[in-house]
């Protein structure tokens, strides 16, 4: 690679780019015009809704004793509330009528009646306040007394009672209730202080123990605290954002200009262009962020000292200084994640509108991860380090917060789950400039007619690599239905579990798939990969299953470390365990958890989809695909994880024998030891000196195997998988039945040979 | 100059399965000559020029310019060639003379002989009112003097022209041919594709007729009108794609 080349192709991308109204637009004029422009309207807007006031109707005002008094000349008294707060509660006060509802309530408060005497009260007065236009009701039934000395040895009088009336369905009357609350706590404090000190009763006694609080943070970690959950997420977004309008430019734009066949002609190389051009949506992602993000947090920051500072609330400082090199530094492979991704998105879009299309999916896919680390719950460990983007954040706020130590310590698995990532996504978008599929793909409209003929005139004996792809989303979609639909009807019996499992892979897995390879292949038998298989590949994926077995009981073990469950697992256990005893026998459980699953599951993932998938000529690819989506089609994240390493193993067996007999054999082996070790009870064990020796019960609590038994068996397992990996076996010829009619360029095959 | 032979591309395509845009077509041009690329719309000229220009690797076969392979040496060739698409394909937010300068660049011109190449070309071209005008702001003629401006500045030995007329008035159009003949007359090897009967029978001292992805027919234009028996060529040009036609209907109809 010359870096010539690339500098030079960075260098006019970016020339292009600042001549560019729209992206200067996006990474420049909105971050520094609209912040400001929406935070004036902010506060605009928080002026009008902070000095609405709060109108109170007060029945029964002259029942308030004269001292402590809670009104005074007709207003709250200034004893319990700020000057500026008490010009914002209006009151209004008794006249005839008032006085006429007031003996009524005043009849139903004092009746021990029912519910039905409240509830009509309640209606009274919405009814009132609706009419009064207020926004609370303040009732004081009954005369309450001045504090005085009294009679402490006898029962005395009840409490007196005042009523506070709302309506919480209004925002305005729930603040007008916020307010009047706190008004009442101080007043209804300063009378028992009164009445006690009248009594000679230290009013201390009433507190009992005092529990002070105390927040031991610093101004300084309280805002760190807060600009850690704000600013990563800023940043991950703009970057995001930032990154493709620019690639949809820098390919789908100049696909569409024409440019790019004649840049593809010139002596720059493939991924020179790319690099240049990676480099260029680089620069213009981080700017826009950058910007974004200085520009929100101070324009934030003042609009938020601005709306609390009128109200005494806290006071929120900027960001640390810190927060924003580190900010900084992650920026960098922050952008080139993103912007590798957007620039390989929007090199397979054929025009500028067709690459702003894919931009709603691409933000869909990233914002959980995004999401993820901004939950109350969310912490950086080893799990989450390595989850992409995710644990980029977590390790970035851990930073901002000032917790190095914890930073420190999954550092290395971040950085390499980050670098893995941006590697990846770099190879992909110079793999999508060499592949002239994408650069060049057809640019006539899709129409549906002419493609659903091509579907079914052009069928061959297996599928495409777009039904192998269309079957895996359907699979994918049906079970997430049925799976809501089964999580409604919790299974109490053996039966209702087998209807449910039934359900879920007979109607999600097996349907689509059997659908598809009828519809739209010629051949079912190699299309699902149902030949035979010799006797001893059979044997040898049995014993495979048996050897990978303990390896892979530890790989679960250790992704239930490193991710675990979420609830209860021993209630779901003793569940399991109610279902299995209701069983008619071992065997129905078997048939039902291990080989049915494995029979209809190989049919679809290693038989149609894997098939459809060989497509792209290079087997690991296809087993991989193949793989991630069978891990994907297991809805718990822990499993999908396990499952996609079994894939692999199965892809390669069936890939390799050409038959999915074998991979069966091996699935429900799989499965069916997977049951044994959970339910198998400790006498079998103790009765039996050889199995003591492959597993034991470390806590007493279920079985596992031994280290011995799983390090000498993966060695036999990886043996057998070499065996399977130098198996050749012939593809048998393709019987590919194309309509003639519809490709005429397969058909004039024997037409006149141009001279030599 | 350039070789040509049994080179044959298909596509794999999701959506229709397999198709073939170049079924073994063979032929070969030499310097001085324009040799033209006939054939109505989908008949595989435009595949055929981008796997020249080393845009597009051949299925199979081979394609020898100036010495190298198209599959062994595709970074070579593009040294010697200069490629107009069938689309101006200009900047447009670069001017005429950031444009013709990138291009020299990337052919990795060294920076004096780039500058007097440059003078010289917008000289000849007459493109020095339009120096400093961006791409957007150009007319299609001057887009086109643009892109060949750019396609020649380092000087390549061949020329690929892809339907470099289309859509052009004809003025312009002419204007862009008379540059073509020059070229020719320097001794550039030329490759000129085009559906238009008159600029062919003018510019090109051999064609190719082209349908389906096949070359149906080959040589000069006098030697192509002796073998149908006709004079004009347009006549001539439907008379094969004809002929080609009922050819292929035939095994069709007596395999049915």
């Amino acid at each position: 690679m010359k870096w010539s080349t690339v500098k030079l192709i960075f260098s006019r991308e970016m020339r292009d780019q600042f001549r560019d109204r729209r992206t200067l637009f996006t990474v420049a004029i909105m971050p520094l015009v609209l912040y400001p422009l929406m935070g004036m309207a902010m506060l605009q807007v928080a002026q009008f809704m902070r000095e609405h006031p709060t109108d109170i109707w007060v029945v029964g005002g002259e029942n308030l004793p004269s001292s402590p008094a809670l009104i005074e000349n007709g207003k709250i008294s200034s004893n319990w509330v700020s000057e500026k707060n008490r010009k914002l509660l209006r009151l209004q006060g008794s006249d005839e009528a008032d006085a006429q509802f007031f003996s009524l309530i005043k009849e139903f408060k004092q009746t021990p009646d029912s519910n039905h005497g409240s509830q009509l009260v309640d209606r009274l007065l919405e009814q009132q306040m609706e009419a009064r236009k207020v926004d609370l009701a303040i009732i004081i039934p009954t005369s309450i007394d001045d504090p005085v000395a009294m009679d402490l040895t006898g029962e005395g009088a009840p409490p007196a009672k005042v009523y506070v009336f709302h309506n919480s369905a209004e925002d305005k009357s729930k603040i007008a209730a916020d307010r009047v609350g706190a008004i009442l706590n101080r007043w209804q404090h300063a009378y028992v202080e009164h009445t006690l000190g009248e009594n000679n009763v230290p009013s201390w006694l009433i507190q009992g123990i005092e529990v002070n609080g105390a927040d031991v943070s610093d101004k300084r970690g309280r805002s760190a605290a807060m600009w850690s959950k704000i600013l990563p997420f800023v940043v991950m977004v703009w970057s995001l954002t930032g990154a493709f309008y620019p690639a949809i430019d820098l390919c789908a734009g100049e696909k569409e200009r024409g440019t790019f066949e004649t840049l593809l002609s010139t002596p720059a190389k493939r991924s020179e262009i790319a690099i240049g051009k990676l480099m260029t949506v680089v620069a213009f992602s981080m700017a826009t962020a950058l910007l974004n993000m200085l520009s929100m947090a101070f324009t934030g920051l003042f609009v938020y000292s601005r709306m609390t500072a009128g109200i005494g609330g806290m006071q929120m400082g900027p960001p640390p200084m810190a927060s924003l090199i580190w900010l900084v530094i992650a920026l960098l492979p922050i952008s080139a994640l993103f912007s590798a991704i957007a620039l390989a998105t929007a090199a397979f879009a054929r025009s500028s509108k067709e690459g702003q299309y894919y931009l709603v999916p691409l933000m869909m896919i990233s914002m959980p991860l995004m999401i993820i680390p901004m939950l109350p719950a969310a912490a950086l460990d080893f799990g989450t380090s390595l989850i992409p983007v995710t644990g980029l954040m977590l390790l970035l706020r851990s930073l901002i917060e000032g917790h190095y130590a914890e930073a420190l310590r999954y550092f290395a698995p971040v950085c390499c789950v980050t670098t893995i990532c941006c590697w990846v996504a770099v190879r992909w978008v110079v793999y999508q400039f060499n592949s002239e599929t994408v650069l060049f793909r057809a640019s006539e409209r899709f129409a549906v007619g002419t493609w659903i003929k091509s579907v079914f005139n052009q069928r061959h004996d297996v599928p495409s690599i777009g039904n192998a792809f269309l079957c895996c989303v359907l699979i994918l979609v049906m079970k997430f239905f049925i799976g809501i639909a089964a999580a409604e009807m919790a299974p109490q019996t053996f039966v209702d579990l087998v209807q449910i499992t039934l359900a879920v892979l007979l109607a999600g897995v097996l349907a689509p798939t059997l659908i598809m390879g009828v519809m739209l292949t010629t051949n079912v038998w190699r299309t699902l990969k149902l030949a035979r298989c010799s006797v001893p590949v059979a044997c040898a994926a049995a014993v495979m299953a048996i050897c990978f077995h303990p390896a892979l009981m530890a790989l679960t073990e250790l992704v239930m470390k490193i991710y675990p469950p979420i609830g209860d697992a021993s209630q779901i256990s003793g569940m399991f365990d109610g279902l299995m005893q209701s069983a008619p026998g071992f065997w129905a459980i078997l048939l039902v958890m291990a080989v049915i699953p494995a029979v209809v599951e190989e049919l679809a993932f290693r038989g149609f989809i894997l098939s459809g998938f060989e497509r792209l000529r290079n087997k690991w690819q296809a087993i991989l695909l193949a793989s991630l989506f069978f891990g994907m089609a297991h809805s718990i994240i822990q499993q999908s994880i396990i499952t996609a390493f079994i894939g692999i193993i199965l892809g390669v067996i069936a890939v390799q024998t050409r038959s999915i007999i074998p991979c069966m054999i091996y699935h429900v082996t799989h499965n069916s030891l997977t049951l044994i070790l959970a339910m198998v009870s400790p006498d079998r064990i103790e009765s039996n000196p050889m199995l003591r020796n492959v597993v034991h019960s470390p806590d007493g609590n279920g079985y596992q195997y031994t280290t011995f038994a799983t390090v000498a068996m993966a060695v036999i397992a990886c043996g057998l998988l070499g065996w399977f990996l130098k198996l050749q076996i012939a593809e048998p010829e393709e019987h590919a039945t194309v309509d003639i009619a519809s490709n005429p360029a397969d058909e004039s095959r024997n037409a006149v040979e141009s001279p030599a | 100059m350039i070789h040509v032979r049994r080179l044959r591309k298909s596509y794999q395509d999701l959506q229709t399965g397999t198709f073939t845009a170049l079924d073994g077509i063979s032929f070969d041009a030499m310097p001085g000559q324009i040799y033209g690329l006939l054939g109505p719309n989908g008949a595989g000229k435009t595949t055929a020029l981008r796997i020249l220009s080393t845009v597009l690797k051949p299925t199979s076969g081979t394609a020898v310019i100036n010495g190298f392979d198209v599959n062994e040496s595709p970074e070579k060739i593009r040294h010697q060639i200069g490629f107009v698409s069938c689309n101006t394909a200009i900047y447009d937010r670069m001017t005429a003379w950031e444009l013709v300068k990138y291009f020299g660049q990337l052919y990795e011109m060294n920076e004096d002989t780039l500058q007097m190449r440059m003078e010289n070309i917008f000289e000849r071209f007459q493109m020095n009112d339009i120096r400093n005008v961006l791409g957007s702001k150009m007319s299609t003629g001057m887009m086109q003097k643009v892109s060949i401006a750019r396609s020649i500045i380092h000087d390549p030995p061949v020329l690929i022209f892809d339907e470099a007329t289309s859509g052009l008035d004809i003025l312009v159009a002419r204007e862009v041919l008379r540059t073509i003949e020059q070229l020719a007359d320097n001794g550039k090897c030329i490759i000129f594709s085009s559906h238009i009967m008159t600029e062919v029978r003018r510019l090109c001292d051999r064609i190719a007729i082209m349908s389906h992805g096949k070359i149906l027919t080959e040589g000069t234009i006098g030697d192509i009108v002796d073998r149908y028996g006709e004079k004009d060529i347009e006549e001539l040009f439907f008379q094969v794609i004809l002929e080609s036609s009922r050819e292929n209907a035939e095994p069709e109809t007596a395999g049915a």
